[in-house]
């Protein structure tokens, strides 16, 4: 009786300490605090600052209600890391085809186990995970594993674009068609054709009876201990982002933020005067025939709204007139980061023009090659009369 | 499990945040294990493009596009790394005539 009581003390204290950790929304179960710590490996004592001395085991028992998968999504998350890890250490590895072979099959299990899971999460465990992803997903990672481990410098280039590609098909998923277009430009078409100029004027061209790649390109240095800073990481970034109170915190903070999103575009409409008059136009049109004066000053140009309803009020030949809006009028992904930018991060761009500049004068100065002159020839450039009056000790000096 | 309906597509979010996690570690990976100073940049990059997926994943969980006009600027920092970092590539090869960074190692001090 003594010992279960003290148990039930201890569970509060306990649960107590979740909720001031995780301030976040409704789920404050020790069992899924404990998901968030994870096994006690590295990645637990990462997160060593949650008192975790008053969950004995026993708190499973007693926390009936939580479901008891949880505890394996998270042990079966590390797992794959792992299993990915060990693929790429063999795959770092020079040497045996049969042994990279077995990395690679073991490093791309790894990864597309570990998307399946995080997506069964995102699911809530009902349905078949959604494949476009997944596809992308394990290409960009699959990739960028290439990118790492190839011997040649211009096939690591070549599955860099690859990656670039792959990362910006998940962009245009996540709805940033703007930015998806504009990596591929500036990454694909401007950063790498500069890699690969570069490796052009750098490489060397191996020796006839040597293999195709330098030998520095082919062993790795400390492969094994990178690879375990990496799964650290990893494990550790796992284990924050896809524990399933972070993924609830996550929902919670998009319905918050959903309202002032909303309001956002629609400020940014606001932003585009000349569009709006223009979708104003063009409704006036469909439902008048006369022809229309439309007269619109910046009062009459401001969205106003009555509960779910978007509407502008346009002044018509001295009537006014209320024009409802829909949301497909909102402004589009480029207009929406355009404006975003110029309203709101004005001092950036002067920054990021002061960057790049000063990035042109660097180049400038390093690739310039420098020639040794001795004091005649510059006195010479500089329009002077030659210091010395032998030609023989000029040289010699 | 999520008692709330999401106003994103989760998946698609899930997808992209594990998608930034490896890519980040497996171009700090090549970073350190590499030894071209070419294909070093080239994982730094790598590392840039694991930061530009998350800030576009978690802008899409809140709605606004502030995270895209921040892949602006990695796009920029992108840019003007890659014109620096290249050219000092270049004229460290001129010196050493190799890319190997084992070449620059009495830069160490011990």
């Amino acid at each position: 009786m003594v010992e279960d009581g003290r148990l039930e003390d201890r569970s509060r204290v306990f649960r107590r300490g979740a909720s001031c950790e995780f301030n976040g929304p409704a789920l404050h179960s020790p069992l899924r605090l404990r998901c968030v710590l994870g096994p006690p490996t590295s990645v637990g004592a990462a997160k060593g600052n949650i008192d975790t001395s008053g969950s004995s085991p026993l708190d499973y028992l007693m926390d009936q209600s939580a479901p008891s998968d949880l505890i394996s999504s998270s042990h079966c998350m590390l797992a794959l890391v792992a299993i990915a890890s060990a693929g790429l250490v063999l795959l770092m590895r020079p040497g045996a085809r049969a042994l990279r072979l077995a990395g690679s099959v073991l490093a791309l299990a790894g990864v597309a186990g570990l998307f399946v899971e995080v997506l069964k999460l995102a699911s809530g465990g009902q349905g078949v995970p959604p494949i476009f992803p997944v596809i992308f997903g394990v290409t960009a990672v699959a990739g960028a594993a290439r990118v790492v481990t190839h011997p040649r410098p211009v096939f690591a280039a070549i599955y860099f674009i690859l990656v670039v590609v792959a990362s910006a098909s998940l962009f245009l998923l996540l709805e940033a068609e703007f930015m998806a277009f504009a990596l591929i430009i500036v990454y694909a078409g401007a950063i790498l054709v500069t890699y690969m100029f570069v490796l052009m004027l750098a490489q060397q061209s191996p020796l006839d009876g040597e293999s195709a790649s330098n030998w520095y390109d082919r062993v790795p240095r400390e492969a094994v201990s990178c690879v375990i800073i990496a799964f650290v990481m990893v494990a550790t970034l796992t284990q924050v982002l896809f524990s399933p109170n972070e993924e609830a915190r996550r929902v919670a903070s998009s319905q918050r933020t959903a309202l002032q999103a909303e309001s956002d575009q629609w400020d940014a409409l606001e932003g585009l005067p000349e569009q709006l008059k223009a979708i104003v136009r063009e409704r006036l049109e469909l439902t008048r025939t006369e022809p229309i004066e439309f007269v619109a000053t910046d009062a009459h140009t401001r969205v106003r709204s009555d509960g779910d309803k978007h509407f502008v009020i346009a002044s018509v030949q001295g009537k006014d007139l209320r024009v409802e809006l829909s949301s497909a009028d909102l402004p589009v992904n480029a207009q929406l980061v355009g404006t975003t930018l110029v309203k709101d991060y004005p001092a950036s761009i002067e920054v990021a023009g002061v960057i790049l500049t000063m990035a042109l004068f660097g180049a400038v100065v390093l690739a310039r090659k420098q020639v040794e002159l001795n004091e005649d020839e510059r006195r010479e450039l500089a329009g002077l009369s030659r210091l010395s009056v032998e030609p023989e000790a000029g040289a010699n000096r | 499990m999520i008692p709330m309906l999401a106003t994103y597509d989760a998946s698609s979010v899930n997808a992209a945040l594990l998608t930034s996690a490896l890519l980040f570690c497996i171009g700090l990976v090549g970073f350190l294990s590499r030894r071209n100073m070419i294909v070093m940049f080239l994982c730094t990059e790598l590392m840039f493009q694991g930061a530009a997926l998350a800030l576009i994943a978690f802008g899409r969980v809140h709605g606004n596009v502030d995270g895209q006009t921040f892949v602006i600027f990695i796009l920029t920092i992108a840019a003007a790394e890659a014109a620096l970092a290249l050219g000092l590539v270049v004229l460290l090869y001129r010196r050493r005539e190799t890319l190997d960074s084992e070449a620059w190692s009495e830069l160490k001090e011990c």
